[in-house]
């Protein structure tokens, strides 16, 4: 009989990532992304998952709810809160490279990630790390396929322009 | 797509998603998400119900009569009050997007708790308890993009 227990286990370590990674786009810090990511696959794992559907399309649309529900809570709170403090170190977004010019590298797509608008940094980290189509994107985020296409694509353009940027700056 | 675009899609996949830390995974592992076992939990509650209505059958039914050829006995009604009253959440659970039949989308979703009433006798000190379960539907009206 199956270990319901070591189930859940290999599943979250399949896609526990890459959920975490959506999850950080939507909130403000780390805590509250693993806070969202526990309420999201409980509750799939306890109710949905036997709902039929796609899973991973139903966990980032629960993701995407629950951080929502999260950032209003949230907004009632002070603004010191929000305030990330000057040269706090931010966790990082990926796994670090061994090589320590791959992981420079990495630090500064990292950035120029974040610097994107909310709305691309969510397509562009559900088409590249969550590969979702375009379809199923559209889906997720209530937007249509061209709406989630055409975000995607000033994604993109964005980050190679500033690391363009970044590159000629040294 | 040009061709640098490519190629920056291309650095952007090789790059991993960082690893949930230990302490998700270890309070993951705490709560063990598993199935719950509600339908047990609402079978229970079901059984409540006649037991607590036979419960207050057999009170009333015990109460002693006077026989006929003595004087009559003028008491007092069982007085009943109310002493507390909860409500458990046993579960909740999201029903996800749905169209009503006028074709508005909605979103459901429903929570499962167990109403327990208690009742005393203040002259008697018996106390009576009733515990019923109760579905909770929330529609909540959407309106997409």
């Amino acid at each position: 009989m199956e270990d319901p227990h070591e189930s859940w286990k290999d599943w979250f370590s399949a896609h526990g990532p890459k959920l975490l990674l959506f999850a950080r786009q939507s909130t403000r810090c780390l805590a509250d992304a693993e806070d969202v990511l526990q309420e999201a696959f409980v509750r799939f794992w306890r109710n949905q998952r036997k709902l039929g559907g796609e899973p991973l399309g139903l966990l980032f649309t629960s993701i995407r709810r629950t951080a929502i529900d999260l950032g209003r809570q949230k907004t009632r709170r002070v603004a010191r809160e929000e305030i990330r403090e000057e040269g706090e170190p931010v966790e990082p977004l990926f796994e670090s490279p061994a090589d320590p010019s791959a992981d420079e590298r990495r630090m500064v797509v990292e950035r120029a990630i974040q610097a994107l608008p909310a709305e691309q940094r969510e397509v562009l980290v559900l088409k590249i790390w969550g590969e979702r189509t375009f379809e199923q994107i559209a889906a997720q985020l209530e937007i249509s396929p061209n709406t989630a296409a055409s975000r995607y694509r000033y994604a993109l353009t964005a980050l190679r322009h500033q690391l363009t940027a970044a590159d000629c700056h040294g | 797509m040009d061709e640098e675009l490519l190629k920056l899609e291309s650095e952007l996949s090789a790059l991993r998603p960082a690893q949930p830390s230990a302490d998700l995974q270890l309070r993951l592992a705490q709560i063990r998400p598993v199935a719950r076992t509600t339908a047990r939990a609402l079978r229970w509650s079901w059984l409540a119900l006649p037991a607590a209505a036979a419960l207050t059958l057999a009170y009333f039914n015990a109460t002693p009569t006077a026989p006929s050829n003595a004087a009559p006995v003028v008491t007092a009604s069982p007085t009943f009050k109310p002493v507390s009253a909860k409500n458990v959440l046993l579960d909740s659970r999201d029903d996800g997007y749905a169209t009503l039949t006028d074709g508005t989308p909605v979103h459901r979703t429903r929570e499962i708790y167990l109403d327990t009433i208690t009742w005393k006798n203040p002259q008697t000190k018996a106390s009576l308890t009733w515990s019923v379960p109760r579905e909770e539907i929330r529609i909540i009206p959407v309106a997409f993009q």
